[in-house]
């Protein structure tokens, strides 16, 4: 038996502010302090057999981050669960553990698409945006061209318009709340940040970056 | 009489999406505590980054005790880095505490680390951020009342004007201590409000709290100390430090704070013991943290254990100025080691003598993955190591480096310091002797195993208050420029790197570390010019610097490069290490004729110290 296990989570609160990299360092203390013990590959830098599924922005909250990992021996998932629970930092809540199936594919590999809940303040200019944002017209161009830095750090322009499975658009307050599906995984990803660098001035809102919160809200795999 | 003093989170939200390093200000680590309940609230503050402060382990044993006081909560602050400071000042947020986002200006207690004097500008720029005024008699009551501890109180004059009181020596009883007596004055006023003056006077009362206003200092006409006069009644003429007798039973952390972001010491440490026997002549912690107190073997595996436990670490480390002279070092090791592999936990031991043992447990712990070797034989010739009391010989060098080769290590670190004492360009010229012979040595027993290299990093000497080399004037910076172009040629050696920043810094260092309270209005004006980080090269701001010298009239060679006699009345003289002046002076004295002092575990060599505590270990081999 392989003994892999999926164990989802939410990241909330101040602990949104914890990098990928710190992430998968804090994981790795505290399956030690729960006294799990996960597996390590083999050779000559041997790395603990843990990999979130799809990496959280920094600054993102969200409600069903996933993480796959491997243990010595073998545990109920309950266990698992109930044991890290208890020794995770505040913001970072357990909600599930379960046992995966020996000989699938990764669930890294398998991850096709992301859902996002944008929450955007629009402050006084709410009842005129209201009105005016039809996101039929912003979907329906031909392509949706942003600029982005590509590996090598070169400014390249990219249409995104394909990766965006879906987008709805509600208003609670004084805020503009954006639901979208895009892809995400090895195969074909797309951030929220480059949806807005379009979203935004298409519809010319100039709220500030900073004062807008996403949260991942669902992670689909195949 | 409840307020909150929280700063507003939804605009601190909105900056953190804004700045590297956002969580450097969250305060959301493994095992930090919040008391959201607390009479009195301490502020610790570290006056330079997150990264660093997280790294010192004073910071995680003082949090501890400080916390375990009934209705007393300490809580973190670090210095923010320029993006994020900019954004403070331009968002008008103050400066503000991790644990519960409190101004610091609402805090009762706030009290900063002096741990390198090049931290000295960001405690002004702390203190101005949380929207206090610099001098501590412009400070009212309803302001918190600011002290300071560590290595840099042992002369508390360049800082006396922007502080309350300095705490000097250890701290884990009188850090608790000073918060019991704020809570219960506290508790006993009417209006739950404490007089500073009335509380400042209680604590003074304490062995190892100095006040500086209780001192009139006057000037001789050449700007040399006249006096130190006490000018209040049962104010002692000198302020002898706080000291523990025993270690054993004195709290450290079980449950240490796990920093979110990686730090530059990410690890479980544990000491094993303070002070050092060796009595390098330059070392200031080898004398102001005297005598040797040993934690046993068992309370450092239980407290390895714990800090493991509760960590989730995977590097344990201890901590002394000497591992291997911890008496039962062999037993220790043996037993960690066996311990950390099968926790698989890496051990690290910093600074190992390097004799067989060490190696035996250097190769066990390292294997195939050999870090490089560290080496200090800070002085190039034999005779000047005698004159600075290293007590390693030419020998001890090449036979450690001889097996290092044997046993796989390919690389070694030697430093070095430069302008100490008595130096010539022999001394120098011994510098790159030493790296050329191991070279030699190298070709020679590696021959075909693959490259071998050798680094050699120089420092420039800064004299230090409470050593034997306190009345040394320092090299001038014009020396130190032309010892370095000389080393320089000298190390052109294949397989030899050389490392020397030439910077100002070692100046300031030396100028501040042995200032007195003349020295304040240079540093506040340093600030006001724009220094600040001066310890990281990226922003350390020289001319800032020269500007403050200009403006203030002070004279840095008057503090760097003279001279002192030895009836000089020195700024320091107010603090009794326990060391005492007439053991420093002999020290230099025998330095000036390269005579050596053994190591006082094989006899007591009359430091004085004894006479304020029983110093265990001293003479141990020698009876």
């Amino acid at each position: 038996m392989e003994n892999k296990y999926c164990l989802t989570f939410k990241k909330e609160g101040y602990a949104i502010f914890t990098s990928h990299l710190d992430m998968q360092r804090l994981f790795k203390r505290a399956f030690k302090r729960a006294g799990i013990e996960i597996a390590y590959s083999h050779g000559y830098n041997p790395h603990p057999l843990m990999s979130f599924v799809q990496p959280l922005s920094l600054g993102y909250s969200s409600v069903c981050e996933m993480l796959e990992f491997r243990t010595k021996e073998s545990y109920i998932p309950e266990f698992i669960a109930a044991e890290l629970a208890g020794v995770m930092p505040e913001g970072i809540v357990v909600t599930e553990c379960v046992r995966l199936e020996d000989g699938k594919k990764t669930l890294a590999s398998r991850c096709c698409a992301a859902v996002y809940e944008i929450v955007i303040p629009l402050g006084d200019a709410v009842s005129e945006k209201a009105g005016s944002i039809d996101l039929g017209s912003f979907l329906a161009q031909d392509e949706i061209i942003v600029t982005k830095r590509n590996k090598k750090k070169k400014l390249v322009e990219t249409d995104i318009k394909e990766k965006i499975q879906s987008l709805e658009a509600s208003f609670v307050d004084n805020n503009l709340i954006l639901t979208t599906k895009l892809d995400a995984g090895s195969d074909s990803n797309l951030s929220p940040e480059l949806l807005l660098k379009a979203f935004l001035p298409f519809f010319g809102i100039g709220t500030d970056r900073s004062e807008i919160e996403i949260s991942r809200v669902e992670l689909i795999c195949k | 009489m409840i307020t909150n003093n929280m700063i507003d989170k939804k605009k601190l939200d909105a900056m953190l999406k804004r700045v590297v390093k956002p969580a450097r200000y969250i305060g959301n680590e493994t095992n930090l505590i919040v008391k959201d309940n607390a009479k009195v609230r301490f502020a610790f503050a570290f006056p330079d980054m997150y990264e660093i402060g997280m790294s010192y382990v004073g910071l995680q044993i003082l949090y501890d005790v400080i916390n375990s006081v009934d209705d007393v909560a300490c809580e973190r602050v670090f210095a923010p880095d320029t993006d994020m400071e900019e954004l403070m000042r331009a968002e008008g947020m103050p400066l503000f505490s991790l644990e519960t986002k409190r101004e610091i200006a609402s805090f009762d207690l706030l009290g900063f680390t002096l741990q390198y004097e090049m931290s000295f500008t960001n405690i002004l720029n702390m203190l101005d951020l949380a929207g206090l005024p610099l001098a501590a008699a412009d400070r009212g009551d309803d302001m918190p009342v600011v002290m300071a501890g560590g290595p840099c109180a042992y002369n508390p004059e360049p800082l006396a004007k922007f502080f309350d009181f300095f705490i000097i020596g250890d701290g884990e009883l009188i850090q608790p201590e000073l918060c019991r007596i704020y809570r219960d004055m506290k508790d006993a006023s009417p209006d739950g409000r404490v007089s500073k003056s009335e509380y400042i006077a209680e604590v003074s009362k304490l062995r190892g709290i100095y006040v500086p206003s209780y001192y009139d200092v006057e000037y001789n006409e050449d700007g040399t100390v006249k006096s130190y006069t006490p000018n209040r009644e049962g104010v002692p003429e000198r302020v002898t430090r706080s000291l523990i007798d025993d270690l054993e039973d004195i709290p450290y952390p079980k449950k240490p704070m796990v920093p979110i972001i990686n730090v530059v010491h990410d690890r479980a440490v544990v000491e094993t013991f303070r002070g050092c026997t060796r009595g390098c002549r330059f070392c200031q912690a080898g004398m102001i943290y005297r005598p040797v107190r040993e934690r046993s073997p068992e309370k450092i595996y239980e407290l390895a254990k714990s800090q493991l436990d509760a960590s989730g670490h995977d590097e344990l480390s201890l901590l002394s100025l000497s591992t291997s002279d911890y008496s039962k070092f062999e037993e220790l090791a043996v037993s960690l080691m066996e311990d950390c592999r099968q926790r698989e936990v890496a051990l690290s031991l910093p600074s190992l003598r390097l004799d067989s043992f060490s190696f035996r447990v250097l190769d066990e712990i390292q294997g195939y993955r050999k870090s490089g070797l560290t080496f200090a034989p800070e002085a190039g010739s034999q005779r000047l190591r005698d004159v600075i009391n290293k007590n390693i010989t030419e020998e001890n060098i090449y036979s450690s480096l001889s097996q290092a080769m044997d046993l796989g290590w390919n690389r070694v670190k030697l430093y070095f310091m430069m302008g100490l004492p008595q130096e010539t360009y022999e001394d120098l010229e011994g510098i790159a002797e030493i790296a050329k012979n191991i070279m030699d040595m190298s070709r020679e027993k590696r021959a075909g195993k693959g490259r071998f290299s050798v680094s050699v990093s120089v420092s420039n000497f800064v004299p230090k208050p409470h050593t034997p080399f306190q009345w040394e004037p320092q090299d001038t910076r014009q020396s130190f420029v032309e010892k370095h172009n000389f080393l320089s040629d000298k190390l052109h050696i294949r397989g030899v790197q050389f490392n020397y920043h030439d910077s100002p810094v070692s100046y300031l260092e030396a100028v501040v570390a042995r200032g007195d309270r003349k020295t304040a209005d240079l540093i506040e004006q340093a600030w006001k010019n724009g220094c600040k980080f001066d310890s990281w090269s990226e922003s350390f701001n020289y001319e800032g610097w020269e500007k403050a010298f200009e403006q203030t009239g002070i004279d840095g060679a008057f503090y760097a490069n003279r001279r002192r006699s030895y009836d000089e009345v020195l700024p320091w003289d107010v603090i009794d290490s326990g060391i005492t002046k007439e053991f420093l002076m002999r020290e230099n004295e025998k330095a000036k004729a390269a005579s050596t002092t053994p190591d006082c575990r094989h006899g007591c060599q009359g430091c004085g110290i004894n006479k304020l505590t029983e110093c265990k270990l001293g003479g141990i081999y020698g009876k």
